[in-house]
């Protein structure tokens, strides 16, 4: 849960790619994830990272990042040792490895930079349903709301005796069940008030509601465009005309 | 039985919840903890709890550190009462959330259905005994989370904001279920903004300002210091606000200020 809170959560920031227009951020976000998916050694995978760990220090969230990429490691560890167990290839099992955790910063750097209310803008921009929209931003708004519950819940049930470290892996899953039941009961009630505090506000009275902001590309949104379709450009290039460079 | 030694205590987002904190509560004892929002109300009672430990400075529950046990072991002796009840029920019916702290903490069955049985009868939760809990109204959660607590015999029993969507009824309930428990000898500590609830129990107040105790005595004293309520943001119970009014004028006659009947008599008199 908390490296969830710390990869995906946005917090209010003032550096350079914070103010960034949202849709050179999610085009940035998305060429890294593809660029990740095109790269066909370990050696561009390292470039694609090194790209986003310098976005992640002009964000000023590069601590954030960096723990994100070493819970991210974990899991990745664990790619790793499955695929060289069947390829007994290192260098394929180290690039899937790498590129997991390359994929996961690409979507947190655009998450933990940019607002629930910026996503919404993104979203209506490319015309997607109103509902479909909401019910997304809704549900990332609702992330850290979703954490302080577990919180409370875990320390209400450990009040009760309740040891959730205790016991081996079947009975430490068993434990879980007094989090998640008050975890569950609770979101539903909740979505069920907010769809009625939403109604009362007129929700869904006029098929388009009027949207205050209005967004314009600037110098910065250009430059770091251009740096990500570079990147993108060059990954693209070698994974269609030229044999990837081996680790050593 | 408690006991907070210069306890200094950070939230991870980097405000100071507590601040040199050092308060004794003794056994048998009803303390009120009051002030505004963000005062570390429940901080300090998470810290009794091991929910929380201390940055620096120790807290003592019966004599144990609560840096060296866990919140488990402490809750054998420390029992609280959330704000929400919805943070505690899950189970399928009502005996079986009553008899889980009691299961976790190894009672014999026998044991278990008794105190299950004691606990339902004391707060009228007897019909709903096989019902969902989560199908109970508000105030019937918050009486199941109290009998919860109370099956287990806690030597501490902590209420955090225990009026929280109660009526008057549940309210008068449940001050007449906490001077029961006082007439038990278990030590009570209640976090909560509701001055009227707290006024006819007359605990001891003490009063919280940015993570600080500034103020703490008997609440015939602390309730009628306004100057020291209106700092921390706290409200004087009414009949405390009358009774100072009452007292300005020429030839009031002396009447105590938990002393209702006669305030209404007086007040009709005039």
């Amino acid at each position: 849960m908390m490296w969830l809170s710390g990869g995906f959560i946005f917090r209010r920031g003032e550096s350079f790619y914070h103010r960034l227009d949202p849709r050179t951020k999610l085009l940035n976000s998305l060429l890294m994830f593809v660029t990740s998916l095109l790269a066909r050694s370990v050696f561009e995978m390292v470039l694609v990272i090194a790209f986003m760990v310098g976005l992640s220090a002009g964000a000023t969230v590069l601590m954030r990042v960096a723990r994100t990429m070493t819970f991210t490691a974990l899991f990745s560890g664990f790619i790793f040792v499955v695929n060289i167990a069947f390829t007994r290839n290192l260098d394929t099992s180290l690039l899937y490895a790498i590129r997991f955790i390359a994929i996961v910063v690409s979507t947190s750097l655009f998450f933990i930079t940019t607002s629930p209310d910026e996503l919404e803008q993104v979203m209506r921009m490319f015309r997607l349903p109103r509902d479909v929209v909401f019910a997304f931003v809704t549900a990332v708004r609702f992330i850290p709301v979703m954490m302080l519950d577990t919180i409370q819940i875990m320390d209400a049930q450990k009040s009760r005796g309740l040891e959730l470290e205790k016991g081996n892996l079947i009975r430490r899953a068993r434990n879980m069940i007094p989090i998640l039941i008050p975890l569950v009961v609770n979101s539903v009630v909740r979505s069920g008030e907010l769809a009625e505090a939403m109604e009362s506000r007129a929700y869904g009275a006029v098929p388009r509601p009027t949207t205050l902001m209005a967004y314009k590309a600037r110098m910065t949104d250009i430059g770091v465009a251009l740096a990500a379709v570079a990147l993108f450009a060059v990954a693209a290039y070698s994974f269609y005309f030229v044999i990837p460079v081996r680790f050593p | 039985m408690i006991e907070f030694r210069d306890v200094t205590f950070v939230h991870q987002n980097g405000v100071k919840a507590l601040d040199g904190v050092s308060l004794k509560v003794g056994t048998g004892e009803v303390v009120a903890v009051v002030g505004e929002n963000g005062a570390g109300k429940t901080t300090l009672v998470k810290h009794v709890t091991g929910l929380l430990k201390p940055e620096s400075g120790s807290v003592i529950v019966d004599g144990v550190d609560t840096r060296d046990a866990s919140t488990a072991q402490l809750s054998r002796k420390v029992g609280v009462a959330f704000q929400n009840p919805d943070h505690q029920l899950f189970s399928e019916t009502v005996e079986e959330e009553m008899s889980f702290a009691l299961k976790n903490f190894g009672f014999s069955e026998d044991v278990v259905h008794n105190r299950v049985t004691w606990g339902l009868e004391l707060f009228g939760l007897e019909e709903y005994r096989k019902s969902s809990p989560l199908v109970l109204s508000g105030g019937e959660k918050k009486r199941l989370t109290l009998a919860c607590i109370l099956a287990w015999d806690p030597q501490v029993v902590i209420f955090d904001e225990p009026t929280v969507g109660q009526d008057a009824i549940q309210k008068e309930k449940l001050a007449g279920t906490i001077q029961m428990l006082t007439s038990t000898g278990k030590t009570i500590l209640v976090v909560s903004h509701d001055i009227e609830f707290l006024w006819p129990i007359q605990p001891r107040v003490v009063v919280m300002k940015g993570g600080r105790v500034v103020g703490d005595g008997p609440s015939t004293d602390i309730m009628q210091d306004r100057e020291l309520l209106g700092s921390a943001r706290v409200a004087q119970p009414q009949l405390v606000e009358l009774y100072q009014e009452f007292r300005r004028r020429p030839r009031a006659p002396f009447i105590h200020p938990l002393d209702a009947k006669r305030w209404v008599e007086e007040g009709l008199r005039a």
